[in-house]
């Protein structure tokens, strides 16, 4: 960013001199910028000049010879020119040819600028966040863990919350920290003597009417109830508690007879009656006694189980609904004013399920993890030292991600020494010493270590053994694998055979769907979606289960574009989807039957993601449809080109009062944009989520709006001029634009996988990949492969600048994210 | 982790039809005199930062007249039991949430009066809860406590320059630390009584906490050796907190909770939003009275929170709500929303003035601030702030005032004047240009 003020300008005018005196590049190597410079004079200084400084920039400070000096700035006037976001509309424009020509031009300059200035950039010290804590967890221990219910949440940064550089460390995430090591250590040894615990589990969330429906994952034939895994500590008996099955003044659970089942691994362990006359009349006659009666038939249930970790099921056997006064559809509308009719059916529901145990410890069976972890056991009290050494080290070395040096496993020795004395057995010894590992510094942060008398500011590439985590944080968003540390330390990885090997093996591994569900969700924000909290007044078929429909949908369809190796245009534009019946009802599309999702054909205004029942209700509000939201997802998500956030003290605008004439969101946003300081972003924004309109707020296609009681109107002129006309014209309207959503794509998953921000620097990169892989029609692995080889992802550059620069110095304000 | 929680009581709470999960109220839990209440000869002061995002409908907050026994609009209204411990301020302003990201920034520069540096690497100011903490907060086992409701807020709670850092907490420990709120009860129920049952397993613990510490510290030793200027900062921020970690570990050591009867943990985060605020605030007055901590900070919603409030027949999300066009439907639907909130924190301000505290209670020794850092949602702005002190801290402040100052008079005034009231000398803070002596 230029700095306002004349000696900071001489300031950076010297300096750049002396770097220039410093480097072997002569004048002759540095590209010339054949930009249209009358063009600036013409559109753009009458706001971005040394008097104004519109936004920080002013074009009469700048020249095209010293163009190099003001790459960050040149970078956001592309996007800017791209996006038609400047000039501001109703200002004077210049044609689209001559956009056009202006914005190649600086690109080519910036391009061939950054090939002669190479900077890759620098990876701070990278905390795990807690997702690949979560993974590492899984892949060192063999326990799986809710990450979210372990440590504290991580900031995002951009759109992602894997940014090295926000990655904090406060006293409540220590805090937490180390109590997670000491939870999953424990978990994953068993532990012989385990007290007796309680543990919750929530039952399936409100309203419970959908505890009607066959849930996933339990036998056949049964319906409605909860399905969990839980690692139990130690073989023995543990009691089971199901909670709020039958009502208080209402009649679920009481009116007919029904059967629960508790099953283990899928086996049944226990069953009881409840509801029928009996229960009705000890309800009816004894109130509280009554139900105390049939709770206690469903308390303290005693159930023997082994070591480990379990699924366990809590579900009713399915039973006609002819034989019962129960309601014949699968899920029931709200009604009256808003709430739940909980006492509108009759069928039993859980509230959630506690259990207690082990009631008396009896040793520990083997387990997965147990197998995972005991490489060897000890016989005699001699090998137990050796052994020890043996299980910490394979340990360690995958947890530190590296060969070990000698003093890597001094600490986790000591305190296993400290266990086996303490805790008088082996395996406690091996518990503390995996503590040990799981609460060292070595194990929470990645690094890039640069090689001896690296230079501040000269690149470096990073080591093979560094590239294996960066690779296995990237497609795994969790540590590298035995066979990626020992191709990495025989020092072959960065061989371009053996690295292109390494990354299809590891696309192909089941880990790599991490790129789905943390890269993808995360750059579509679609994990936000229980954020949107659907008015039921206006949605009465809206249930948490189309929300989940939404997440799998969408889950489904990016994996198989990842999967299949296809061009990442497809997720604009293919018409194949996965739908279960609840989806399918939803999009009312017929025959679609049953709980599981499948691959299905849809029409053509529900191809792509725009199609996607998720991003469209990510992108509403509860009662409504936003045009903004909407508009300003497509342009930041797909096109790159994010609208600037409001500024502060926006004046309000005449919305519809109440009890008159129903505005339809157009006529709304149309009066907004009437005023000249709106209408310079919403008139650029606007059109794009008008073309959406079709897309009711849970996604639905409609034909009229409801408020106003008129037709759809999804007609708008976009900001190069093209009139679009609903979102198929929308969609191939971004079809025939396809490198800017790809380079979108790509500077995004850039980012992810750099663990950083992007910076101006990197941008000359994202286009020389895009332009790339457009021969290999920008399949995904070619783009993976394509960042994977990038400078970026291989080499490091210690900064120049250290932390306390003034104000500014950090700035993204050229990052494209 | 750092001291155990008690055998178990028998669970009651979660026994209720349609509750999932609870924390038993705190009179039923602990005896009226407490180890703590009887050694507090001269208390120091308890105090709170609370945070509502989405400012206030104003005239539906400020009182109409000014000074001692002012009238009580529908937002305040159920604070009027609490009037003499009640200090209601207008007029204030706060610059430095003036920027086009507006959500982003508006949390995290309510206490720091510092306009943050354009950067996802968050750099702004410290916060005065967290100057607080470092000076008062010392002799407690957590200088202070953050807790929140919504683990996220609408997609303006982000920016694109700014990053999330501003937007998700109220609180900085350092220009470049934002703390976490943290929103899921049963953790902050663990951070504050830790895991294990028994006084043996607390010592044992303990002593494990100690070799954990000193093994970071020499794990964090060899790392150093290899790292570049700005990774050892990063590194030696770390070790910070480790610092941290060990003081409390030496204070949690010394602390007599013999007298105490600890309430059972929650089992996670209630579905009822209401619930999960009440709890929250449950939790703090909980921790005061351990005296586990003295400074507790909470956003009661989400900055963007899109939270219907409907179990009060509000269905609209909070946000969209609070850009009520001026629509008065929207308007008084907003003030509901607000008024419902002043509630919540009502109830906990009635929890702080039954629990004896020294020679009174624990509400005439704190001093709460109750806020937002917004004024009128539907224009962004920052001024006048709905600013209200709640508790006479120990006799420092007069209570039963309504304080009206002359237009954009800087919050950091307020600021200023809080810190001395808490015994922390202190004469300019942020933007300040003075300090209001009158509270």
């Amino acid at each position: 960013m230029r700095v306002k003020g004349f000696l900071a300008a001489l300031g950076l005018a010297v300096l750049g001199s002396a770097v220039q005196a410093d480097t072997p590049m002569t004048a002759a190597h540095t590209p010339a910028f054949k930009g249209d410079w009358h063009m600036l004079q013409t559109y753009c200084v009458k706001c971005h000049n040394s008097e104004d400084w519109a936004g920080g920039v002013a074009f009469d400070t700048m020249s095209a010879a010293a163009a190099g000096d003001d790459a960050q700035i040149w970078e956001e006037a592309i996007v800017k020119l791209h996006g038609g976001l400047m000039p501001p509309p109703g200002k004077p424009q210049p044609d689209q040819a001559a956009r056009a020509a202006f914005a190649q031009a600086a690109e080519q300059f910036l391009d061939q600028y950054a090939a002669a200035h190479p900077n890759p950039g620098h990876m701070v010290l990278h905390r795990l966040n807690r997702n690949e804590y979560a993974n590492a967890i899984a892949d060192l221990l063999g326990v799986s863990v809710d990450p979210n219910a372990l440590l504290p949440r991580d900031d995002k940064s951009g759109n992602f919350d894997n940014i090295a550089e926000v990655l904090k460390v406060s006293p409540t995430f220590l805090d937490q920290y180390f109590s997670a090591a000491r939870q999953v250590t424990v978990t994953a040894i068993g532990n012989p003597h385990a007290r007796t615990q309680d543990n919750f589990f929530n039952g399936p969330p409100e309203p419970q009417e959908y505890q009607y429906m066959h849930v996933d994952g339990l036998p056949l034939g049964t319906r409605g109830g909860m399905l969990f895994s839980h690692t139990f500590p130690a073989d023995g008996e543990y009691r089971f508690t199901i909670n709020g099955l039958v009502g208080a003044g209402y009649l679920w659970g009481e009116l007919d007879p029904n059967t629960l089942i508790i099953t283990v691994d899928g086996k049944r362990v226990f069953e009881n009656k409840l509801g029928g006359p009996k229960d009705l009349d000890a309800v009816d006659l004894q109130q509280a006694a009554g139900l105390t009666m049939i709770n206690d038939r469903f308390k303290n249930v005693p159930v023997n189980i082994r070591a480990g970790e379990h699924r366990i099921g809590i579900t009713f056997v399915q039973t006609s609904a002819a034989e019962s006064n129960e309601i014949l559809h699968a899920f029931v509308p709200v009604a009256g004013m808003g709430q739940p009719v909980n006492g509108n059916s009759t069928g039993p529901r859980l509230a959630n399920v506690e259990i207690k145990g082990p009631m008396v410890a009896q040793g520990v069976s083997e387990t997965p993890s147990r197998r995972k972890i005991f490489s060897c056991y000890p016989q005699t009290a001699a090998q137990e030292a050796p052994c020890a050494r043996e299980i910490l080290a394979t340990i360690a070395r995958r947890a530190f991600r590296r060969p070990l040096t000698d003093s890597d496993l001094k600490g986790a020795l000591d305190f296993y020494a400290q266990g086996r004395k303490e805790g008088g057995s082996f395996d406690a010894g091996i518990q503390k010493g995996l503590l040990a590992i799981l609460v060292s510094p070595k194990f929470l942060f990645r690094m890039h270590e640069p090689p001896p008398g690296t230079v501040p500011g000269k690149p470096f590439p990073i080591s093979d053994i560094d590239l294996a985590s960066r690779l296995s944080f990237f497609l795994w968003a969790g540590p590298p694998d035995d066979e990626l540390i020992k191709v990495a330390a025989a020092g072959a990885l960065h061989e371009p055979a053996v690295l292109d090997a390494q990354v299809r093996r590891m696309l192909k591994d089941p880990r790599s769907h991490t790129l789905v569900t943390d890269f993808a969700f995360e750059w579509l924000n679609v994990h936000g979606l229980e954020l949107v909290d659907p008015d039921t007044n206006l949605f009465p078929d809206y249930t948490k289960d189309l929300e989940t429909a939404f997440e799998t949908e969408i889950e489904l369809f990016v994996g198989n574009v990842f999967d299949s190796d296809s061009s990442v245009v497809d997720l604009l534009t293919s018409n194949r989807t996965y739908l279960n019946e609840r989806l399918a009802l939803h999009y009312h599309i017929p025959n679609v039957r049953g709980g599981e999702f499948r691959a299905v054909t849809v029409p053509d205004y529900r191809r792509g993601l725009l199609g996607k029942g998720a991003v469209l209700m990510a992108t509403s509000y509860a009662n409504r449809t936003s045009v903004v939201l909407r508009g300003a997802y497509v342009l930041d998500k797909f096109l790159g080109t994010p609208p600037q956030a409001p500024p502060p003290g926006v004046p309000a605008f005449a919305e519809s009062q109440e009890g008159t004439d129903q505005l339809t969101v157009r006529a709304r946003m149309e009066a907004h944009r009437a005023q000249p300081s709106c209408n310079a972003c919403h008139a650029i924004i606007d059109p794009i989520g008008l073309a959406l309109e079709n897309f009711n707020a849970l996604g639905q296609w409609r034909d009229k709006d409801i408020d106003a009681g008129t037709p759809i109107d999804a007609s708008g002129k976009l900001a190069d001029g093209t009139v679009v006309n609903g979102v198929n014209a929308l969609r191939n309207h971004m079809v025939s634009h396809a490198s800017q959503f790809v380079e979108t794509f790509t500077a995004n998953l850039m980012s992810y996988g750099l663990g950083r921000g992007l910076e101006y620097y990197d941008i000359p990169t994202v286009r020389g990949i895009v332009r790339d892989t457009a021969k290999d029609h920008y399949r995904f692995s070619s783009l993976v492969l394509a960042i994977v080889n990038s400078e970026a992802f291989r080499e490091d550059e210690i900064p120049v600048k250290t932390p306390g620069a003034p104000a500014g110095s950090l700035s993204h304000t050229a990052a494209k994210l | 982790m750092f001291i155990t929680k008690k055998h178990l009581s028998r669970r009651t709470v979660l026994r209720g039809l349609g509750v999932s999960v609870g924390l038993p109220l705190l009179e039923a839990m602990i005896p009226a005199a407490t180890a703590i209440a009887k050694t507090a000869a001269a208390p120091k002061p308890r105090l709170g930062f609370i945070y509502f995002p989405h400012g206030a409908v104003m005239d539906k907050w400020t009182p109409k007249t000014d000074g001692a026994n002012f009238d009580f609009p529908e937002i305040i209204a159920s604070l009027k039991p609490y009037q003499k411990h009640l200090t209601v301020i207008t007029g204030l302003e706060n610059k430095s949430a003036i920027a086009a990201p507006v959500h982003a920034i508006t949390p995290g520069t309510w206490l720091s009066c510092v306009p943050p540096r354009i950067s996802h690497d968050p750099y702004g100011g410290i916060t005065i809860d967290q100057i607080a903490a470092q000076k008062i907060g010392q002799d407690t086992a957590m200088p202070s406590l953050e807790v929140g409701t919504e683990e996220r807020g609408g997609e303006g709670s982000c920016d694109r320059n700014y990053g999330c850092s501003y937007g998700k907490t109220i609180a900085f420990s350092s220009p470049s630390t934002p703390l976490p709120m943290e929103h899921n009860p049963r953790k902050v129920f663990q951070q504050l009584f830790g895991q294990g049952d028994t006084a043996d397993e607390r010592a044992s613990l303990l002593r494990e906490n100690a070799s954990i510490i000193d093994l970071v510290r020499s794990d964090a030793a060899d790392l150093s050796r290899t790292l570049g200027a700005r990774d050892k900062v990063m590194l030696s921020d770390y070790l910070d907190q480790v610092q941290e970690i060990q003081r409390r570990l030496e204070k949690m050591e010394h602390q007599d909770m013999g007298q105490m009867q600890i309430p059972d943990a929650p089992a996670g985060i209630p579905a009822a939003f209401d619930e999960h605020m009440h709890m929250m605030y449950e939790l703090i007055a909980l921790a005061y009275q351990a005296n586990l901590t003295r400074v507790a900070s909470m956003m009661v919603a989400a900055e963007v929170s899109n939270q219907p409030y409907t179990f009060i027949g509000v269905n609209d999300a909070f946000h969209p709500l609070s850009h009520h066009a001026n629509d008065p439907a929207k308007m008084t639907r907003l003030a509901k929303v607000q008024a419902f909130n002043t509630s919540m924190f009502a109830k906990f301000i009635k929890r702080l003035a039954e629990l004896p505290d020294g020679e009174g209670s624990m509400l005439d020794n704190s001093i709460i601030l109750f806020g937002s850092n917004m004024s009128n949602s539907n224009l962004h702005d920052h001024y006048p702030l709905p600013t209200a002190i709640l508790g006479l801290g120990g006799g420092r402040l007069k209570g039963n005032q309504h304080l009206r100052y002359p237009d954009r008079t800087p919050i950091a005034n307020l600021h200023v004047a809080l810190l001395n009231k808490a015994g922390i000398p202190t004469e300019k803070f942020g933007d300040s240009t003075g300090q209001l002596t009158e509270i």
